[in-house]
């Protein structure tokens, strides 16, 4: 098969029992894993549990022993390993720039042996350098040499969208920079990621970036993923001592146990009528930039209404009421943590707090997770 | 009063000297850059290369007449034997001490082999490459002096008749031009290495 691009968009990554070993080592020992597409997923785990081999195995850059790692169903080792590699972004902790190539031949190289225009090039480089923000006209003609290590990483990242590959793997890009500057990088990052939507494949050792950054978390201890799930997953249910130190379960929840719902809830509005117009509500929604709102019936009675639903739903119903879900409700001053073992029971993600019969706020685990850590 | 006597000898001088060396560049890199693919190729490579550092040059070229006789062909033979190896060991050290981190990263963009070596190993290889070319020519022109002892004809000629007549003027009209292509070929190396070299921005400056 040698498809100039042989896939345009990632429907699912499908790992199963995939083994590696080199010589007497075995780096990977039998993992099935099943990436979804556009989700960002993490690998964590303690030095030599085997992250950067099971990485280097999407990409073909090693070849696993056993077992087999298929793209959109399509087995990766029908793919010629260099056409993958140019479809797949790829991003590691030493950056690797090239050094007697200048910023824009760096991000351009790949275009560069593409045969693409001059001009296409540079609109392209200069584009991308915008979206890690730099400056085009001052980054475009330096040397490597002559940018800070977080520059570099972020023409790293540039660097590995350049194709516009729909999947990225990143083994450790923040792992050397000082925590102030990760954090910053972090952030710009969690921003670029919603820009390009892409399926992403992250090494780290920090939990809190994966707290931060993933959708979904792996853990692995000597080759195996000990645990899959969201951040919510491992804090709450983790599978053994070593997942429970790792994400510091017992920390939170010592935490935790402290705090009452009304500690974490998050404002409730805007509040909405139910015959509001749906062009109307949407028009409300998007301006408090608010993706969910709580509605009030006519009997004082409320439903929530997530902006998602109702955008899918606006040709098939007149009033916003129509599209509201019942909602799951919770009290001030109730502890936190059995809300949210009621919240899971139940299968909820998200909590209408009351008071005095009236909506006082909004508890939403998965975002909460992320604020406590 | 020399300079038309002179034309023919400096000319020869050169075409022997830069046919050697062009002849070694065309053999050298290519030959490096499979050394850097195939162990015993590279194993061979760098066993000649130390081996013919050792021999004398004299050697070089005595022993080139038994194997194929006298005259120009044989002389370019013996300049080639001399100037190919500093070319490859140059051009080979070049090649593979890049940083690894780089070959990695270049791998993981999905650079073929090809690639690599076009817009990674080269550029990076390219001083070593210019100071191993730079010797050789060097080399090349002091071996075609030699080489008149086996019928290449050239300035090396006058040097000998000059030494063996005790000529002084003769020897020098010979010794003299060839210390001018010296220098000459040293300047115009240095030339293209500047103009060529890319600003790698290592100077510190800007
Ligand atoms: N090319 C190789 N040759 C030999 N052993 C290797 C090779 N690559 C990895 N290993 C071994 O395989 C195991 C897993 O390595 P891997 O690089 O996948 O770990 P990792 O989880 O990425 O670790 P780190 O967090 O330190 O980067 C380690 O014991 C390592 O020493
Ligand atoms: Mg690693």
């Amino acid at each position: 098969m040698t498809l100039k691009r042989p896939f345009d968009r990632i429907e699912t990554i499908d790992i199963h029992g995939v083994r590696k070993r080199f010589g007497e080592t075995v780096a990977v020992d039998g993992i099935s894993l099943d990436i979804r597409g556009g989700e960002l997923l993490i690998l964590i785990g303690g030095s030599g549990s085997g992250k950067t081999t099971t990485l280097r195995m999407i990409n073909r850059l090693i070849d696993p022993d056993e077992g087999t790692i298929a793209i959109n169903g399509i087995d990766t080792q029908t793919i010629d390993g260099i056409v993958l590699r140019k479809n797949i972004g790829y991003v590691i902790q030493q950056i690797g720039l090239f050094p007697h190539m200048t910023i824009r031949e760096n991000i351009g190289l790949l275009p560069t042996i593409e045969g693409w225009s001059r001009e296409e090039i540079d609109s392209r480089v200069a584009e991308l350098l915008i979206l890690v923000h730099l400056p085009p006209d001052q980054f475009m003609d330096r040397y490597p040499k002559e940018l800070s290590g977080g520059q570099q990483q972020r023409v790293g990242l540039a660097r590995a969208l350049v194709m516009n590959p729909p999947l990225l793997l990143m083994d450790e890009p923040f792992g050397a920079l000082d925590p102030l500057l990760r954090r910053q990088l972090q952030d710009e990052f969690i921003g670029i990621k919603e820009d390009i939507g892409k399926t992403i494949v992250f090494v780290t050792h920090d939990i809190n970036e994966a707290f931060r950054l993933g959708d979904r978390i792996a853990i692995m201890h000597e080759g195996q993923i000990v645990q899959l799930g969201t951040p919510r997953d491992l804090i709450l249910n983790p599978a053994d001592k070593m997942v429970s130190d790792l994400v510091g379960s017992d920390r939170l929840f010592g935490h935790i146990a402290s705090l009452t719902v009304s500690d974490m809830m998050v404002p409730a509005s805007p509040i909405i009528s139910g015959e509001m117009e749906v062009q109307s509500a949407i028009g409300v929604m998007v301006q408090s930039g608010s993706k969910i709102a709580v509605v009030r019936n006519r009997a004082s009675s409320f439903s929530v209404l997530l902006l998602s639903t109702l955008l899918q739903m606006r040709d098939e119903v007149k009033t916003v009421l129509e599209a509201t879900d019942p909602p799951f409700f919770l009290s001030m001053d109730a502890s936190l943590l059995s809300a949210l073992e009621e919240m899971k029971a139940a299968s909820v993600s998200l909590g209408l707090v009351m008071k005095d019969g009236e909506p006082a706020g909004l508890l939403l685990p998965d975002d909460l997770i992320t604020r406590l850590v | 009063m020399v300079s038309g006597l002179l034309l023919t000898p400096i000319l020869q001088h050169i075409v022997l000297a830069y046919t050697a060396l062009f002849v070694s560049i065309a053999l050298g890199i290519p030959l490096a850059i499979l050394a850097l693919y195939s162990r015993p190729l590279q194993k061979i490579v760098m066993t000649l290369a130390n081996l013919m550092q050792a021999v004398p040059t004299l050697a070089v070229v005595a022993i080139v007449v038994p194997l194929i006789g006298i005259g120009f062909w044989p002389a370019i033979v013996a300049i080639i034997l001399r100037a190919l190896l500093p070319i490859i060991k140059n051009t080979w050290i070049g090649l593979s001490s890049v940083d690894p981190v780089l070959i990695a990263s270049a791998e993981g963009i999905g650079l073929s082999e090809w690639e690599i070596i076009r817009y990674v190993r080269l550029p990076n290889a390219y001083p070593a490459i210019f100071a191993g070319v730079k010797f050789a020519a060097i080399l090349a022109n002091s071996v075609a002096i030699l080489t008149a002892m086996i019928g290449s004809g050239g300035l090396g000629s006058l040097v000998f008749e000059g030494l063996a007549g005790v000529n002084m003027m003769k020897m020098l009209s010979g010794a003299l031009p060839a210390i001018g292509i010296a220098l000459f070929l040293d300047a115009s190396f240095s030339w293209m290495e500047r103009r060529l070299l890319p600003r790698s921005g290592q100077s510190g400056l800007e």
